[in-house]
């Protein structure tokens, strides 16, 4: 049997290596293009002043002490959420009884992507 | 007829045909790459600076009083010009302030959304303000940004208040 | 002979597929590694966004001891910068903060700010700056070039309460006549005694417990850690403290001399410190910077003498920022059970029943008057409007 040719086979395996991180490098900075964008996309994407803007409006809406009156406040917040924020909204009060000077308010938030859940106690 | 003569001399020419090839389109491509979703820094830097003028509107200046916000919304409820005056000229100094002496060009339009049936839960709306003489046309591109209110008046629809509203308002650049 | 079919063999077709699809996505990436070259530019507004919100909406690390009260000597305690009040007011922010971060002779640009503000690995450059309504404005940093990151917050900031008592105003409660000993006879216009002591004092329990909003942080009187606040009390109008005439009519006697002749600030912890007129003597104006500032009739500078000072018409007593190092343990701030008594003593040269405040009717009757949140002499803490920008390059 004519024994096999092995001229050139470290130039040729160089030349392997070479072109696979030439490959790798470039698909690396290829890709920097776009770390500004995601940055900024998820700064949207993430609720942090809707939470911030329903959590302030439930703590405030905890000082009205009619009950009708809270229920109603209570529908409005989780009926327009839901429809203009596309958020759902719930949450529950704990007036200060007797025993317990505290209030505690009992929040929770989903939008469908980010959950937000928070036990509220007034100092 | 065919031989395997001049083989070499195709070979250089193809690649030589390619090398001009791949340069010119390597050229062409460094000029018109699209980086995808480039808006999203502008709209993120909008929507920061539209929410951050509806917060600072809605935080009372102390322990005691109302926010202007909840004045303009339950204003609105009696003289909708006098509350179109007030949220106009505030908000727009607010959204428009810089540290230098130049101010920005953005421009706004304000509703108040309320649930008007307590019963079947439908919602209305109303406009609050708008920019003077400058109504939105589809070249802009416009951010929402919301604020809730706690306003102390009767919205259509109910004898209850006080009632909790939306202010949604959509902010454009010029 | 050779042969002109021309057939490619199947392995070497397989071969050469895979290699040409490969060199031909290689090939699509090359125009992003041009473009590639300047992407530092791409984290401009990214960089400048999160300082914004660093600054904006965090009040810095450490939060108590707060970062701001560190000496110049310590000034490497801070960790990081961040103006805001607290953790629960997000775009609300602190005067003394704010004087902190922009002394630019304690911090050096761009080190101290970059490892504590602006952070990452590049060395980039960057501008902030803040205007206060109806203030001052403040610069940090190079100034702008033509292309750079950006990023605007809208904020408020907090102007802290002050006192305001007008001597005259002092005749106006009308259960002060009443329990005014030795007041003299108020018919017959009768003068009361020549020495008096006006007394402030502060019950930090309740002022960390009935403030307003559920104590919210932005409107709270709050001379305890980690902000330690001070305060401002000013006396106005001394000489117009004078006696009833005819009937119940206040008469001014612009020629009385009134004499600041002392200033005890007591602290206690146990039970608020009542003043009466027969438990002071007269004691000479101490005075240490680091503690409290006596202007007398609106003087720029403050008292650095021990004497007795003749005082027309004005005092104002300045109790600064508690620090962690000078003044803070005698300002009690790091005990919210603290109550702290703050008694100006005057000598006057002939009797006035108006400007003692040993028996002013307080909320407990302590014989001072009580620095809280519903004093009618107390304006409350507010808040101002402002605007901070980021460039980052």
């Amino acid at each position: 049997m004519a024994r096999l040719n092995e001229d050139a086979q470290w130039i040729v395996l160089m030349g392997f290596v070479v072109s696979f991180s030439f490959f790798f490098l470039a698909m690396i900075l290829n890709q920097s293009t776009v770390v500004g964008q995601t940055t900024a996309e998820s700064v949207v994407e993430f609720p942090k002043n809707d939470i911030r803007d329903v959590r302030n409006i439930i703590i405030n809406s905890s000082y009205i002490t009619d009950n009708n009156k809270f229920a109603v406040i209570q529908q409005d917040i989780t009926t327009l959420s839901l429809s203009r924020k596309g958020a759902v909204v719930s949450y529950s009060v704990t007036h200060p009884t007797g025993l317990d000077t505290y209030t505690h308010i009992t929040i929770h938030y989903n939008n469908g992507v980010t959950e937000y859940n928070e036990n509220w106690t007034s100092s | 007829m065919v031989n395997d003569e001049g083989q070499l001399y195709t070979i250089e020419g193809v690649a030589a045909g390619m090398i001009m090839l791949f340069t010119t389109y390597l050229v062409l491509g460094a000029t018109s790459v699209y980086t995808p979703g480039d808006t999203h820094i502008s709209d993120m830097q909008l929507e920061q600076i539209g929410t951050d003028a509806l917060v600072m509107m809605n935080t009372p200046v102390n322990g005691t009083v109302k926010s202007n916000l909840t004045e303009i919304v339950e204003t609105s409820r009696i003289n909708a010009t006098a509350a179109d005056e007030t949220f106009n000229t505030t908000f727009l100094k607010y959204v428009n302030e810089r540290t230098g002496s130049e101010s920005d060009n953005l421009h706004y339009m304000a509703d108040v959304t309320y649930r008007s049936d307590l019963t079947d839960n439908s919602i209305t709306s109303y406009q609050l303000a708008c920019t003077h003489n400058r109504i939105m046309n589809a070249g802009d591109h416009p951010v929402r940004v919301t604020e809730w209110v706690i306003a102390d008046k009767q919205f259509p629809g109910s004898v209850n208040h006080p009632r909790a509203v939306l202010v949604e308002v959509l902010l454009w650049r010029d | 002979m050779t042969d002109d079919a021309g057939n490619l063999s199947l392995d070497f077709l397989a071969g050469f597929t895979i290699f040409m699809v490969a060199l031909i996505y290689v090939a699509t990436l090359i125009p992003g590694l041009l473009i590639g070259l300047e992407s530092k530019s791409i984290d401009y507004d990214a960089v400048a966004y999160r300082t914004g919100v660093i600054l904006a909406e965090d009040p810095g690390m450490p939060y108590n001891p707060a970062w701001e009260t560190y000496s110049d000597a310590d000034k490497d305690k801070a960790l990081r910068f961040g103006l805001a009040l607290s953790k629960s007011t997000p775009n609300v922010l602190s005067a003394e903060k704010i004087n902190r971060f922009f002394n630019t002779t304690t911090y050096n640009y761009p080190d101290d700010y970059h490892s504590r503000a602006v952070f990452g690995d590049y060395p980039y450059q960057f501008n902030i700056s803040l205007k206060i309504d109806g203030g001052e404005n403040y610069t940090l940093g190079d100034t702008l070039p033509d292309g750079y990151g950006y990023s605007r917050r809208l904020v408020k900031i907090k102007k802290e309460s002050t006192a305001s008592i007008d001597g005259s105003q002092i005749a106006s409660y009308p259960e002060f006549w009443s329990h005014e000993p030795n007041a003299g006879n108020k018919t017959a216009g009768d003068p009361g005694p020549t020495n008096h002591s006006f007394s402030v004092y502060f019950n930090y329990t309740g002022l960390t417990t009935e403030g307003p909003l559920y104590n919210n942080p932005a409107y709270q009187i709050e001379p305890i850690a980690p902000l330690y606040e001070g305060a401002t009390i000013n006396l106005t109008n001394l000489n117009q403290t004078t006696r009833y005439g005819s009937g119940d009519t206040i008469i001014g006697d612009p020629n009385i001399n009134i004499t600041l002749t002392g200033i005890t600030i007591t602290q206690s912890v146990l039970s608020p410190y009542l003043h009466t007129r027969s438990s002071f003597a007269t004691v000479p104006v101490t005075l240490d910077d680091h503690l409290y500032n006596v202007y007398i009739d609106g003087n720029a500078t403050p008292l650095n003498s021990s004497a007795s000072h003749s005082v027309i018409n004005n005092v104002s007593l300045v109790i600064p920022h508690g620090s962690v190092t000078s003044g803070l343990n005698f300002l009690g701030g790091n005990d919210p059970s603290t109550y702290l008594n703050v008694t100006l003593l005057f000598t006057l040269d002939h009797g006035d029943c108006f400007l003692n405040s040993s028996q002013a009717t307080a909320k407990d009757e302590s014989g001072a008057f009580e620095y809280n949140y519903t004093s009618p002499f107390i304006t409350q803490p507010s808040l101002k409007d402002g605007v901070l920008e980021v460039a980052v390059w």
